[in-house]
Formats: C-alpha cells, sequence, structure tokens
C-alpha cells in the first residue's frame, strides 16, 4: 500500500512538470466541450427555402406567409430558367416549394391539388426535417383556410417527456462528458505509460521492490486523481454552461463517473503496455479512442440504427454506458432504477481491461 | 530524361520511397485506418428515424382502436412492442427508455368516436430531441389521416405536400457521411504522415547529413513530399472504390475536377504536417499537437454533424477550416453533381489555403535549415 501511494506521489509530481501534458488534460477537454455542446446540431433552423408560385393568387400568398412564419424556414429569392432546381444545385436554398398555376381555383372547387416541394437531400436528415416541416405548414394551411373540418373525430394530446422544448443541448451535452472524460484520461494514461518505457526508466522500476500490480495501481491511482480533476472541471462547466441540472437522484452519475474515469485509465494503462512507442500509443488511443465514444455510443445518432453484426459492439464499450448514465441524470431522472445495469457493465468492463494490463506488463517483464 | 535521373533532386526522392517502403508503420498508417474509418462511419452514423419502439395501451380494444393502431405500424416508422398492462408500467417504459412512443387509447374511445370528440394520450421519450421531433410530426401526420379516413371515402387531402427528394431519393445516410469521413481520413493521415516524414530525419539526427548533399532545402522537402503526395492521392482512390463498392455512393459529377480539387487539398493537409514538423524536435509532440488540431478540425467541418445545423457564430468560424471547403465539395460533385460554377467558392478558399500554407511551411523549413 505504501509503495503504491509512493508511486502514486511521484507519478502527480512529474504529470505538475509538463506543460503539454497539463494543457491536455484540462484545457483541450474544456476546448472540446465547448465546440461539441455549441456546434454539434442536427436539427437546422433558419433553412434557406425558395418559392415558385405560378399561381400569384391571395391563396397561394397566404401558403407563402405561412410557410415564411414558421421559424423553420427563411425566404430566398433567385431567377434563371429554371429557379427551383438551379436554386438548389447552387446551394442558395436547401428546398423549393413550387406551387402550381390553377392552385387557388382547384381548391375552391375543392379538387385535390399537389404542392411540390424539391429538398436537397443531401444531408439525409434535415431532408426530413425539412418534409415533416413543410408536411405541418400544409396542415396548418389546410386548418387555416377551413380546407379541413374544424373539429377533429380523434385528438391526439402529445407530451413530450424529458425535454419538452426539444433543447437538443440536453441531448448533446450529457454525451459530451462521456466522450471527452473517455477520451483524455486515457491518453494521458498511456502516454505515462509508455514514456516510462522509452526513456528506459522502466528498468529502474524492475529493479526496485515494487510489483507489477503496484506499479500499474500506483500509476492509475495517480492519473485516476487527474481524471476526477478533469470530470470536476468539465461535468461543472458543462452544466454551468449549458444550463444542465439534475432530474433526480445523483448518486449514480457519482458512481458511475468514478468507475467511468477508472474503466478510461485502464484502457489507456492496457493501450500504453502494449504499444511500442508514444506515436503508436497517441496513435491508438486517438483511434480507438476516438472511433467508440463518437461512433458507437449512441453519442449523436441512436445505437438501435447500427446494423447487426456491428451493433454487438456498443455492448463492450464503456461511454456507451456511461452515456447512458449521465443522461439519465441530467434529462431523465429515473435513478438507480433506470441505470443499475450501466453502472455494473462499467464495472465489469473495468475489471476487464485491468486483468489485460496486467497481463500485459507481466509478459513486458519477461522479455526483457 | 536522363539528365533529370542524374540531378540530386531525383536522388532524394528515391530515398525516401525507398525509406516509406520498408516503413512498415507508415503502411499501415496509410491502408488500414481510411479503410476502418470509412467502413466504420459509413454504417455506424444513422440519423434514420425507424423502427421507433412503441408501446400502445388500447382500453378500447375495438375495431376503430385496432384500426388507429394499425395506421401508427404499418409505415416501418413505429415498431409495435408487447403492449403494456397499465399505464404506470407504459410510463415506467418510457421513463427508462424501453419505449420511443407510447400511446394511451382511453376505454370511453369508441362512446367518444361516435359524438365526435375522442381522444389519444401521446407521450414521446424526448431526450432525443431530433429523432423525437421528427416521430411527432409523423405522429400528427398519421392521426390527420385516420381523421380523414373517418369522415370521407376520399382519402386525398385538398392540398397535399409532394416531398421530392434531390440527391439521395433513398435517403440512405451513408452517402451523406462518405464524403464527409474521405475529408476526415485525408485530413488526419495527411497531417500525421508528412509531420512524421519531416520530424523523424531531426529524430534520427540525419538531417546534418542532407544538409551536407548538393541538393537546395526546398529539394529537400519537396521530395519528401512527392512521394506521400502520390500515396495520398491512393487513399483518396481507396476511399472513392470503398464507397462506390460498399456503400454505392453515386458519383455525379466530373472525376478530373475531383482529382485536382483533392490533390489541392493534400496540399494543405500535408503543409500543416510539414509545418508541425519543423515546429518540433520530436514525434510524439508533432502527434500530440496534431492531434490538438485535428479534433477541431473535424468537428466543425460538417463531417459528422451538417455545418447548417450549427450556430451562426461556428458556420462563420468554420469558413476558416479547409476540411470544410473541401468536404462540400466532394458532397457537390459525388452526390449533385455540380460543378465549378456552384463550388467554385468553396475551390478558391481550398485554392487559397493551398498557397499560404505551402508558402509558409516552406519558409518554414527554409529558416531552420539555415
Amino acid at each position: 500500500m505504501k509503495r503504491i501511494l509512493a508511486q502514486c506521489k511521484k507519478e502527480l509530481v512529474q504529470f505538475r512538470r509538463d506543460r503539454l501534458t497539463l494543457a491536455l488534460a484540462f484545457l483541450l477537454p474544456f476546448i472540446t466541450l465547448l465546440i461539441f455542446g455549441f456546434a454539434i446540431r442536427l436539427e437546422s433552423k433558419d433553412i434557406p427555402v425558395i418559392v415558385q408560385d405560378f399561381d400569384h393568387s391571395n391563396l397561394s400568398r397566404s401558403f407563402t406567409e405561412r410557410l415564411y412564419g414558421t421559424n423553420q424556414f427563411t425566404p430566398r429569392q433567385w431567377s434563371g430558367s429554371n429557379p427551383a432546381r438551379d436554386a438548389i444545385d447552387m446551394g442558395i436554398a436547401k428546398a423549393a416549394v413550387i406551387i402550381p398555376p390553377k392552385f387557388s381555383s382547384q381548391v375552391r372547387a375543392g379538387i385535390p391539388t399537389t404542392i411540390q416541394v424539391l429538398v436537397d437531400a443531401a444531408d439525409v436528415n434535415n431532408a426530413r426535417v425539412v418534409q415533416a416541416g413543410v408536411q405541418s405548414v400544409t396542415n396548418f394551411f389546410m386548418q387555416d383556410q377551413r380546407l379541413l373540418p374544424t373539429t377533429s373525430t380523434v385528438t391526439a394530446h402529445t407530451r413530450l417527456w424529458f425535454n419538452p422544448g426539444r433543447l437538443e443541448s440536453l441531448f448533446i451535452v450529457p454525451g459530451t462528458f462521456g466522450v471527452v472524460l473517455w477520451i483524455f484520461p486515457s491518453l494521458l494514461m498511456a502516454i505515462a505509460m509508455v514514456r516510462e518505457r522509452e526513456k528506459g526508466t522502466i528498468l529502474q522500476v524492475y529493479t526496485s521492490n515494487i510489483s507489477a500490480v503496484e506499479l500499474l495501481l500506483g500509476k492509475g491511482l495517480a492519473y485516476w486523481l487527474i481524471a476526477i480533476c478533469e470530470a470536476i472541471l468539465i461535468i461543472g462547466m458543462g452544466a454551468l454552461l449549458f444550463h444542465l441540472s439534475f432530474a433526480g437522484d445523483p448518486t449514480p452519475l457519482l458512481f458511475g463517473t468514478l468507475i467511468f474515469l477508472a474503466d478510461s485509465i485502464l484502457f489507456g494503462l492496457m493501450l500504453g503496455v502494449k504499444a511500442d512507442s508514444q506515436a503508436e500509443a497517441v496513435q491508438g488511443v486517438s483511434l480507438i479512442g476516438f472511433v467508440t465514444s463518437l461512433l458507437l455510443s449512441g453519442f449523436i445518432y441512436p445505437l438501435n440504427n447500427i446494423p447487426f453484426p456491428l451493433s454487438l459492439v456498443p455492448n463492450v464499450i464503456p461511454a456507451r454506458y456511461f452515456i447512458d448514465i449521465s443522461r439519465d441524470a441530467f434529462v431523465r431522472g429515473t435513478g438507480w432504477a433506470g441505470v443499475w445495469l450501466s453502472v455494473v457493465m462499467l464495472f465489469v468492463l473495468g475489471f476487464f481491461f485491468f486483468n489485460v494490463a496486467r497481463k500485459g506488463l507481466d509478459r513486458m517483464q519477461l522479455s526483457d | 530524361m536522363r539528365r533529370f535521373l542524374n540531378t540530386p533532386f531525383f536522388a532524394l526522392v528515391l530515398k525516401e520511397i525507398r525509406q516509406i517502403l520498408r516503413n512498415k508503420q507508415l503502411l499501415f498508417l496509410l491502408i488500414i485506418p481510411p479503410i476502418v474509418q470509412l467502413l466504420l462511419y459509413g454504417s455506424a452514423l444513422n440519423p434514420d428515424v425507424q423502427n421507433l419502439k412503441l408501446g400502445v395501451l388500447d382500453y378500447a380494444n375495438v375495431y376503430e382502436s385496432r384500426e388507429l393502431v394499425a395506421a401508427l405500424t404499418e409505415n416501418g416508422i413505429f415498431a409495435a412492442q408487447t403492449p403494456p398492462v397499465s399505464e404506470a408500467e407504459l410510463s415506467d417504459r418510457v421513463e427508462t427508455g424501453k419505449l420511443a412512443v407510447g400511446v394511451v387509447i382511453p376505454p370511453e374511445f369508441p362512446r367518444r368516436l361516435a359524438a365526435g370528440n375522442a381522444e389519444i394520450q401521446i407521450l414521446i421519450d424526448a431526450v432525443n430531441a431530433n429523432t423525437a421531433g421528427i416521430a411527432n410530426s409523423y405522429l400528427s401526420q398519421i392521426v390527420l389521416q385516420y381523421n380523414r379516413r373517418l369522415k370521407t371515402t376520399q382519402t386525398a387531402l385538398p392540398v397535399q405536400a409532394q416531398v421530392l427528394f434531390l440527391y439521395n431519393p433513398g435517403l440512405t445516410s451513408s452517402w451523406f457521411f462518405i464524403p464527409g469521413v474521405m475529408g476526415l481520413v485525408l485530413t488526419l493521415i495527411g497531417t500525421i504522415t508528412s509531420a512524421i516524414a519531416v520530424v523523424k530525419e531531426k529524430d534520427v539526427g540525419t538531417l546534418e547529413q542532407l544538409l551536407m548533399t548538393p541538393a537546395a532545402s526546398w529539394e529537400i522537402l519537396l521530395a519528401k513530399v512527392v512521394p506521400l503526395f502520390f500515396l495520398l492521392m491512393g487513399d483518396v482512390l481507396l476511399a472513392l472504390t470503398l464507397g462506390r463498392v460498399v456503400f454505392r455512393v453515386p458519383f455525379q459529377g466530373n472525376f478530373l475536377l475531383l482529382m485536382v480539387l483533392s490533390a489541392c487539398y493534400l496540399f494543405v493537409t500535408i503543409s500543416i504536417g510539414a509545418l508541425l514538423g519543423t515546429i518540433y524536435q520530436q514525434q510524439q509532440q508533432v502527434l500530440l499537437t496534431a492531434f490538438f488540431i485535428n479534433m477541431p478540425m473535424v468537428e466543425t467541418s460538417g463531417a459528422i454533424a451538417p455545418v447548417e445545423s450549427m450556430p451562426p457564430f461556428f458556420q462563420t468560424l468554420s469558413l476558416l477550416n479547409p476540411m470544410r471547403h473541401y468536404i462540400a465539395i466532394v458532397r457537390g460533385i459525388l452526390l449533385k453533381g455540380v460543378g465549378l460554377e456552384a463550388l467554385w467558392m468553396h475551390a478558391l478558399a481550398l485554392v487559397v489555403f493551398a498557397i499560404v500554407l505551402v508558402t509558409i511551411s516552406t519558409r518554414q523549413f527554409r529558416n531552420q535549415l539555415s
């Protein structure tokens, strides 16, 4: 125990002296939080739309007004031989609404009329958003013009739970905690581990009476403490800047964070033990860490959209469980009842990483 | 030709090519990560709204209510799960995220339907704001259609918005992401490999030897860059082939234009890498700094989440990100099939970035030598 603490203290002293790693530990995570938190949005607001009105009637004008009256679309002008298609090709507008001639006369006569909407579907998600937006504008328009019965037989009372204002930050920011706290602590740990070997100081460790497990625990403990400081900074600043507050019992998040940070550290140790050079360690952690926590964790897009063989991978990715816990703490608020399994999984994965790292270290010792 | 083959420049190029071919790590870096990333991003990133888990608590359980449930589930957007037995169970399952949407049809539904004022309750799990918004609009559309079916036999609405999806009629998400990942891969691999190529000479201490050869400093740098440039062009072709074969991404535009602009972009990434290589002395510092620079660049480029959805400030900021322009160009050429008439601004930006960065990095390299 004493040896573990001594090792831990030595690591902390070493850590404080290195400017680049200090920046890596605190500055870059913070910048990442800011960029992810502010810049990652899926739903466009103010989508540029061009209206080509062949009817020029009061009715068609009131449709146009309705369309621009939502805060979702902004008007764009474009002229040319084929303004609708050209404007989308040139990227001037994301959608074009074409109101046919005889629109008003057909509507008045009770003949079903179609309004054609061209959508730039290069961005798939926003194509759907545009479709939904135009659809609801059309419905409003019909109700407004009394083309639909004003009282409907079935009324749906819809409630959006947890996030009635549909704030995207509530979804993205708790996820960002998972990504940031996965990538950076493990990167720091891996670098620290490889450095020992690159500088040759690992030999000194071998000659001392500290055992392999004690070395791992001592190093791990030091970086775990650093990671906790990072977590306090990131989660605290995130909550402050994006107005998050606990929706329920915060203890699962507390425990979950501590275990998740340990996972992250152990993952770094595991790669650090395996890698031969710092270059390799940095590449390994940044590639594997980035890909797993960003793509296979449900951070941006729903996990159940991942196709079959690949969909098995998220089950062994700690960031995925931590994001569940973090979203529960800040948005859902179901507490232990909802997330106990995620906390257990984090624990199990941590145990696995530790064993792999220990085995790797044993082998390292034998070969020398 | 013979005279060219005898120049110090050609000898240096040969030396670099030999070094690259012997460097297993570099070759690995040029081939494996691009393939893995393209495949992963292409299949894992998917904003589809489909098979949302729907739980219906149907207290009425009559023909009309079953009709409504059928209307909800017949389009593949909602997938019915085992029906909950009580309202408590329904809300519990929505709370814990086991259901995305919960619908309650009250017992008095048939009676009120006859009276013409029936109500149903819909709960949507809105933690994921984006999915919830789209699901919500689908739901109201379905209820609207159902209403109409009750009243008239005529199914067509008086005004219908017929939506035509251009460029990607099937809304295949990988078509959006593959061009983004191409930009991402070229940026990551380009900066790292060129930075390593420049810094390694210093790290190992062979730069002085190079300086004693009759080659000029620009020749040394160019000789380093040229083989790398061709290998990275190979990566462009690799990415295009993978996109075409695995994900069936269309290629609507001009191949030559894409290659020329890709070359332009490679100059940008190689110069960034070379610049990093001249600043630092060791590989690990270079790699860490590359990581510093690449992360924000990737995040604001529109590779993962569209630029148009970002807040205005970040949209303006992203104009300074060469990767954003490159991705816009690749999407434009591949999906839209447009040419310079639509992309000239992005192309111009790339050319300017390339010229500025190449100038700075050569100057830096020269300064460092003297």
